[in-house]
This record gives C-alpha cells, structure tokens and sequence, in this order.
C-alpha cells in the first residue's frame, strides 16, 4: 500500500480504532475512576479533618482510657471513634496519621519513577553497555526482599521524619519503573512515527516527551500507582514493626502500639481495626486504580471484558438464520459458501465485514480471493473456518462441505469436521506455530484428534508429510523458532494436507516471506493440490501472484463479491470497474507487486450507501448505481460480475420504478 | 540448542551473585552512610530507656572494637564479607553464648516450610483461577464465580492475619492464634505434634494465599488473554482439537512462562510480606527473629538473619533460572538454520 494512503482498519480488528472519540475514551475507566476517587476522600478526610477536629486530642493523656466509640456502650461524645490505653483520641489520631502515609507512599514512588525514567530510557536509547549495566542491576534489585534491607537499615538509623523514610523507600521503587521504561522504549523505537522523527533530526530527548512519552502514559500511570501502593505498605511494614517514626503517628504506629498493647485479645477492637480499615480502602483504591490503568494500556483486556459483557447482555446469540439451498444446481462443488453475512458487533455501531457473500469451489480447483486490506476477505476465510473472532458473528448464511452446513455444527460435530475436511494454510507461519513445542507434536495432534493410529504408524506419516513439502527428517524434533520463515510455511503445509482435506484456505500464504521463498512457497502449494487433488481456496492481495497460481478469481470489495471469472477471462477481459482497476495498478503480470490502488474505502463500513458499494469511486457511475444494489448476475460464459453496467435495460428499470 | 548452555548458566550465576552482593552491601553501607553509628544509636536508646548511662564514651569505644567499627570502612568490608561467606556472623548479643547461625538456622525450617507451602498454593490457585478467567470457553457460571476470588487481593497479607486472628482465633476459637505448636505437644515425629503444628500453620498460610493469589490470576487472565489472540491458539482451534488440549497445551503452556518469571521476581515481596505475617502471628520463623533481634537490638543476629534471607531468596530464583531453558526452548537459543 502507498504510504499515507487512507485505509480503513482491517474489519477484523476493529478494536483498533477504539476510544478516538472523545465520549468513549480509554480514561474513563470505571475501576480506574472509582479507585481514583476512593484515594481522592482518603485523601480529602485527612486534609480536611484538622479543620474539623482537634488534632492536640492525638497525644497521650488527652482523655480517659480505653473509651469504646460513641455508638457502643460507654462512648462518650467528645471522643466518637473511642480513646486508647494512653487515652489518645482515635478519630484524632486517625486524621494526623492517614496524610502521612500517603506522603510517604507518593514521595517514594515518585523519587522511584523519575529514577526510573531516566535510567530505563538510558537503557533503552543509548543500549550497549550501558544497556546491560543497568538492566543487570535493576533486574538483580527487583528481586532482593525489600522489607528485610528495610528492616537491618530502620534498626541502625532512627528514622525520624516520614521524609527520610521516603528516601529509604524510594531505593526499592526504582528497578519496576526502569524495566517498564526500558522495555517500552525498546519496542516504541520501533514504531514507524518515532523512526520519522528521528530521521527527521529531533533529540532523543524531544522524542522521548514527545513521540514517546504519550505512549507510555497508562503504564507509567498504572507503574505509579503499583508503586505507591508497594511504599506505603513497605512503610506501613516497619510502622507495624515499630521502626518507623515514632513521634509522628501513622496508621501503622497506631497497629503497633495495638498489637505490642496486646488490643486484640482484651477486645479494643476500635483501637486496631480503624487504622486496618483506612489501610486497606487505600490499598484497595489504588488496586483499583491500577488495574483499570493495566486495561486503558492494554486494549486487548479491555476489549475481552467488554466482549464478555456484550454477550451477556444481549443473552443467548440468536440462531443463524437458514439459508435455502438455492445453489444446489453448481455440481462438483467441494465448498459452497451461501449468502454469508458477517458483522462486528463494535460499540460504535455494527460493521459489515461481509454482505451476502456467494461464491463455491470446485473439485479440484484454486479460487482466488482478492481485494485490498479490510475488504473482509480475511473474515470471509475465518467465517468458512468457523472462528470469526468475537466481537465478530456470522448472522446469516451457510457454508457447506458435502451437503453439510458448518454454520449451524457446533462442539464435537464440528471438531469432527475440522481439519479432516477443511484445513487451513495461516497466514502468518511465523506465529502459527506454537513456539514452546515440538513439531512433532503440534503435527501429531492434529493427526490424533481425528484417528486412532500408533505411534510408530503416526512418526512415519510425519515424516513422509515433511518430506512431500521438501523438508529434512529432523525437522520433526525442532521447536519453530529454529527453523527459517519459508520452512516453518512448509510445514503449516505439510500439516494442512495431513488428513487429506477436502478442501484448504490459504490465507495470503506467502505474505511475509521474501520474494524467493515466497516462490518455493507457491511452487510446494501447487505440487501438493495436483498431486492430492484438493481444492483451494487461496486468499490475497497479490493479483500477480494469483494470476499465476488460481483457477478462478473472486474480487471483494468492501464486503461484497463484485466479480467472479475464470482467471484468464478475468484479466483478459476485467468486467467490473474495481477489478479493472486492480489489474490497471499491476505494472506487469510478471512481476508481482501488492495491490497498488490510489484510493482506499471511501464509505464507512457501518453504514453502506444504497445501490452500489463501488459507487463512490466508480468512473461510470448512474443514477441507477446510487438507487439500488446491483446483483451478482453471469454476464459472461462462466464470468459473474455485480455491475448496471453490463445490464442493458437497467435505464428501463429505473424508469419503472419511477412510474 | 536446547536446554542449559554453559553460558546461560554462567550469566544466571552471575546474576545470583550480584543480588547476593548488592543485598548484602546495601545492609552494609546504608547504616554507615547515615549521620551517627549503630554502637551510639544503640547505646544512645539504652540511655533513653534507663534514663541516664555511667561512661557513655567509653562504652561506646568498647563496643566500637569490639564490633571492629573503629577500623576503617574498606577493612570493615572485607571483614564483612568473610563473615557472610563463612556463614559466620559471631555470637549472638542478646543469648549469649548462642551463635548467631545457630538462632538463625533454628529458625530457618518454620519459614521456609511455612512459605512454600504458601507460595506453592497461591501460586497454582491463582495460576489455574487466571487462566479460566481468560479464556473464551469457560463456562458463564464460572465466569461469575471466579472473580470474587480476587476479593482480598489488595490487602497487605498481615493486615487481614490481623483480622483472622481476631475472628478464628479470639471470637470463634477454632484455631490457635499463635506460635508454631503449643507447648504441651513433644516436637518430635509423632501424630500429635504434627497435627498440632499444622493447626498453627493454618491461619498465617491462609493470610498470605488468600491475599496473594489473585495477583498471580489476574497476571495470567491478562496473559491468557494474550495467548488468545495468538495465532497458533487460532490454528489449533482449526485443527478440531478437543478444548482442554487446546486450553492445557496451547492456552496455559505459552501463557504460564512469563507467570513463572513474575513468580521469580516476585519472590522478594512474598518474603517481605511474610516476615510481618510471622511478627503477627509469632510464628517462630525468621521474620520473626529477625523482628526479636532487633527490638533486643542484637545486632549480629540482625546481621545474620538478613543476609540468610537475602541468600535464599536469591537461591530460589536461581534454581527457577536453571528450570526455565527446560520449560521454554527459546531461552537459550542462539542460531536460526536456514
Ligand atoms: S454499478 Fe455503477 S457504480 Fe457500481 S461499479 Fe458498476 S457502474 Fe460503477
């Protein structure tokens, strides 16, 4: 694709464009809210409180002893929250202790966090050396136990301000924050817009604030706010212990004077259980908060919830809806794909990543599925397979192999099918392997969950598998990450024709393989569907390479077949105008380049204009093109196209419908 | 290549080492760092509480040799660490004749006993609770049961021991609050006292899983996640394959291994929370020495307790290094063939 062409997401990650709208952004996260808020009153109840309250009433002596709160038997009003074995008024205690804490907990962690800055992005940029010193010291400190250097440092140093604690603190709140850093300098370096400004001459600095920086917001944020929670509880530890300060109270000197004043079994439970509560309603709102920062940084949790809460709130998934079989006249079909409808349910609308697809694959044949990223061809490919990706659903629509709709099998039934007669080529080999295990292994399964074979029985077929794609017999003991781009393709090959399907989806198989093995690839797919006559529905963006490899070429655009052809008719003689277009944008048939379209979508997927999909960046567009659909109608021996203008009477037609 | 590699285990040693240094030296020079000595801090809170002490100079100067603290700070060290290296911290200041090791290692057993069995449980619960959270196929029952397993995930282990204490122990009485065993059982391998011990274990095991499981399941819900976009878990899913292989071998297999990293370096944590979980429930273990050590301020079984923790700590992650090249085949990988 050209650079700064307009495309619009691919239909099948629709999630990608989530939270640009200002109404649905990513901060308004409900447990982030509600975790900031809670901190927020925490916070509010220990500034405002000494307006409220004489906090002289903290220190010793200041009431009678071991007073219950008001509302118990023997309460006194002038001390609500009940007093201590020193007299010591609770709620006054409670109100000089609580802004303390929190003190200590931001100043470590934000000490710990600008450390941490520093030294991760001087990690990350500079690397080398300076990148496994540091590395190697923040990983080694992540994992010394805190509270004990804590402790052996409290014990020799009085600590007497809450200060000096933070300071102490903050040597264990820098390594989480350097590995953060680091690790997302690492990968946004690699982020083509950081890439653009430094070609463009901008400091690491300036790239660090600001190409950087607005990146790694939400996990800085959620870093923070782990670590401000781990200082108060690393605080609040050695307050437990009575090596805190002692002369300022503190939720935690207020536990320990509890404990060591033995508070639990002589049953003052208003003098242990206050500051317990206030701890724990702070804990629990940063928890809060950082996890709901964890899900604004990443998009896949919060697409999954939101999912899970779709689904539930719309019950049941309403049944597909039957399709009659009205193409059954296509004999010697292998696969038939039936008026396919399927829709992402988004939450900004539903879009239609197919709109009544039809199209079958003969015995024995390559159908070609072409069209730019995003037409929904990748959907149309994972429909047939049965694994649309929530928040996608087929609505409406069949696909059936022998007979028989995998629409409407579901749990054993459609395991059974699977792979034994319908297999799949990824498309992304690289990733379609499981990376920790064997290939044996991941061939084996595949064979074994649909036959009861030996083992010596099931090793043999392994092997004769690699060796039809052309791979060496000790293949089968390495792990994916030790075999090249093109061998781990093969063997995605070997294992598509391990059952011998009766049908294969190619999904763009040769996509992110260079040009030379991207031609054994194609050379190792075309042995094998001659030698086991299977048919092939092969996916791609590649008209030159189709042009090479398929029988029949199906043209997609925007969700919509609009052109179906033997492949030399279709490119001797392209009917539709977007079919012409993509063949016009090959330079020659020879060399194979992707789709080189000047222009992208131009509608919105949600809501497709009346009459023709292509109208908006059509040449010949009419009336008729804006007022209604035109079908999917064999214009031509064998050539189906979805154009007025191979309708002669389509001037008739809308004269009649004016009448 | 698979499995260990020579320099894979050289670079973990390597690292082993360096926590064990950098823990130790931070015992080390911190105190020295700051304003005053331990010998006149303590002398000077043993004058606070007894009010006034007779030749306050020249005990602390007694003390200071006695220490080695009047030497200079570099010999200091290297004495330092051929203490530490011996295993060899001197007696004890508060039960003297007593060797500081041997406090220590009296304590050693109850600690780690305590903390596997509570590392181990958490661990796995919260493992197998996070996976299901994360997965498309659990069942929607599950699904609305699970999360409330993440109920006391931000408490602090000891502040809710504090409060099973107060509820199981004094106002239900069903377990003992404290201690490791009561003292009218024999320690010994007899059924009595095994029963008794594990009574005692209960309540501080419960304190620390309860709290800290649902960190390590909402950990692997997020990598389970993760795993589900993948596109091999796509490919196994059109491979027929039943759903528990592709939930065992495909889902939780990719997904546990980071978990198992977080576990290594979330094990410094777990052992600073449980040395407050052992001051509350006076669990004999060496959290809780180490808290006695230093209220009776013995200094040298402070000094040995640390560096044991800081040592078995670093062992613990050590050993789970070694472990992981078996788990994960890429760790130590070097050549791609071609
Ligand atoms: S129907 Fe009309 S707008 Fe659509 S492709 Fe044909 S001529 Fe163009």
């Amino acid at each position: 694709m050209a650079v700064g062409q307009r495309t619009p997401d691919d239909a099948s990650a629709p999630a990608q464009g989530w939270g640009l709208n200002t109404w649905d952004s990513p901060w308004l996260n409900f447990k982030f809210l509600l975790g900031a808020g809670i901190v927020l009153l925490i916070l509010l109840f220990g500034l405002v409180g000494p307006f409220f309250w004489d906090t002289d009433l903290a220190y010793t002596g200041a009431g009678p002893l071991n007073k219950p709160p008001v509302w118990a038997e023997g309460g006194l009003p002038e001390h609500p929250l009940g007093t201590e074995s020193n007299g010591r008024d609770m709620l006054a205690q409670l109100i000089l202790a609580t802004p303390s804490s929190l003190k200590v907990g931001f100043l470590a962690a934000i000490i710990g966090m600008g450390i941490g800055m520093a030294l991760g992005s001087v990690a990350g940029y500079v690397g080398g050396w300076w990148d496994h010193v540091i590395r190697t010291l923040s990983d080694s400190a992540v994992t010394i136990p805190a509270l004990v250097v804590l402790v052996v440092i409290a014990s020799y140093v009085q600590m007497t301000d809450t200060t000096a604690m933070a300071l102490i603190l903050a040597l264990f709140a820098w390594p989480g924050p350097t590995r953060l850093v680091r690790s997302q300098v690492l990968t946004l370096r690699e982020r083509s817009y950081v890439r653009m400004a430094h070609l463009s001459g901008a400091s690491a600095l300036e790239i660090m604030f600001v190409e950087m920086l607005p990146n790694m917001l939400p996990w800085l944020a959620a870093s923070l706010t782990g670590g401000i929670s781990a200082a108060i509880l690393g605080a609040t530890g050695l307050e437990v212990l009575g090596l805190g300060p002692t002369r300022v109270p503190s939720l935690g000197l207020i536990i320990n004077q509890a404990t060591t004043n033995a508070a639990l079994v002589r049953g003052l439970v208003w003098w242990w259980l206050p500051p317990i509560i206030i701890l724990m309603v702070i804990f629990v709102g940063f928890f809060l908060m950082t996890i709901g920062l964890d899900e604004i940084a990443n998009p896949r949790i919060r697409q999954f919830s939101s999912t899970r809460r779709e689904r539930t709130a719309a019950g049941e998934l309403p049944p597909v809806e039957p399709v009659e079989d009205g193409t059954a006249g296509e004999e010697e079909a292998a696969l038939e794909v039936d008026d396919l409808h399927v829709h992402y349910f988004t939450p900004r609308g539903e879009v239609i990543a197919a709109n009544g697809v039809n199209f079958s694959v003969r015995k024995g044949e390559i159908l070609g599925l072409v069209g730019e990223s995003g037409c929904g061809k990748t959907t149309v490919a994972m429909a047939i397979l049965q694994v649309v990706q929530p928040p996608g659903r087929i609505v409406q629509g069949a696909v059936r192999i022998e007979e028989r709709d995998l629409v409407s099998l579901s749990g054993r039934d459609l395991r059974r099918v699977r792979w034994r007669d319908l297999a799949l080529v990824p498309q992304g080999a690289m990733n379609s392997l499981n990376p920790v295990t064997p290939i044996r292994e991941q061939m084996a399964d595949a064979i074994l969950a649909h036959e009861n074979i030996g083992r010596a029985e099931l090793e043999q077929r392994i092997l004769n598998l690699l060796n039809d794609v052309g791979l060496p017999e000790r293949v089968i003991d390495m792990f994916p990450h030790e075999l090249s781009g093109g061998m781990k393709q093969r063997v995605c090959i070997a294992m598509s024709i391990a059952l011998n399907p009766q049908v294969i989806i190619a999904d763009e198989p040769t996509s992110a393989l260079d040009v030379v093995v991207q031609r054994v690839v194609a050379q190792t797919l075309l042995e094998v569907k001659e030698r086991l006559g299977v048919s092939m529905v092969m996916i791609g963006h590649d008209m030159g390479l189709q042009a090479q490899l398929v029988d029949r070429i199906a043209v997609m655009y925007a969700g919509n077949l609009v052109e179906v052809a033997p492949v030399e008719s279709a490119f001797a003689e392209p009917l539709h105008p977007y079919t012409q277009l993509l063949i016009e944008s090959i330079p020659s048939i020879r060399e194979r380049k992707p789709l080189n379209v000047t222009e992208g979508l131009t509608h919105d997927l949600r809501d497709p204009p009346p009459g023709c999909i292509f109208q908006f960046r059509c040449k010949h567009v009419e009336r008729i093109c804006r007022e209604r659909r035109p079908e999917l109608v064999e214009r031509d021996d064998d050539h189906l196209v979805a154009c007025w203008l191979y309708e002669p009477e389509r001037h008739s037609l809308i004269e009649l419908e004016e009448a | 290549m698979r499995g260990l590699t020579k320099e894979y285990v050289l670079q973990r040693f390597l690292m082993y080492l360096l926590t064990i240094w950098l823990g130790s030296t931070l015992i080390f020079v911190i105190p020295r760092l700051a304003p005053g000595d331990p010998v006149s801090e303590m002398v000077g809170r043993l004058s606070l509480d007894a009010g006034y002490i007779e030749n306050a100079d020249k005990l602390i100067a007694s003390w200071k040799a006695r220490f080695g603290l009047d030497a200079p700070i570099h010999v200091q060290y290297f004495r330092y660490w051929g203490n530490v290296f011996r295993l060899n911290f001197g007696y004890s200041l508060s039960h003297f004749p007593t060797e500081a090791w041997s406090m220590v290692s009296r304590a050693l057993p109850w600690s780690l006993g305590l903390l596997t069995v509570a590392t181990v449980l958490s661990f796995s619960i919260g493992v197998t609770v996070g996976s299901l959270m994360g997965w498309r196929r659990t069942p929607r029952w599950l699904q609305m049961i699970l999360p409330s397993s993440l109920a006391f995930t931000a408490i602090p282990y000891f502040m809710f021991g504090i409060m099973l204490i107060y509820l199981v122990a004094f106002e239900l009485d069903w377990l003992p609050a404290t201690g490791a065993y009561s003292r009218r059982v024999d320690p010994g391998w007899n059924l009595p006292f095994i029963k008794n011990m594990l009574s005692h274990a209960i309540l501080p095991v419960v304190s620390i899983v309860l709290t800290s499981m649902g960190g390590w399941a909402l950990g692997m819900r997020g990598l389970m996640i993760s795993v589900n976009n993948e596109d091999y878990f796509l490919l196994a899913q059109v491979k027929g394959l039943s759903p528990a292989r592709i939930f065992f071998r495909y889902g939780v297999r990719n997904a546990i291994l980071p978990a198992l990293t977080a576990l290594a370096l979330g094990l410094g944590g777990l052992i600073s929370g449980s040395i407050l979980v052992e001051f509350i429930f006076a669990y004999p273990g060496t959290g809780y020495t180490l808290y006695q050590a230093i209220i009776s301020q013995d200094y040298t079984v402070t000094q040995a307790i640390a560096n044991l923790i800081i040592l078995v700590t670093a062992t613990s992650v050590f050993l789970l290094d070694l472990l992981y090249p078996f788990i994960d085949p890429r760790i130590t990988y070097k050549r791609t063939m071609r």
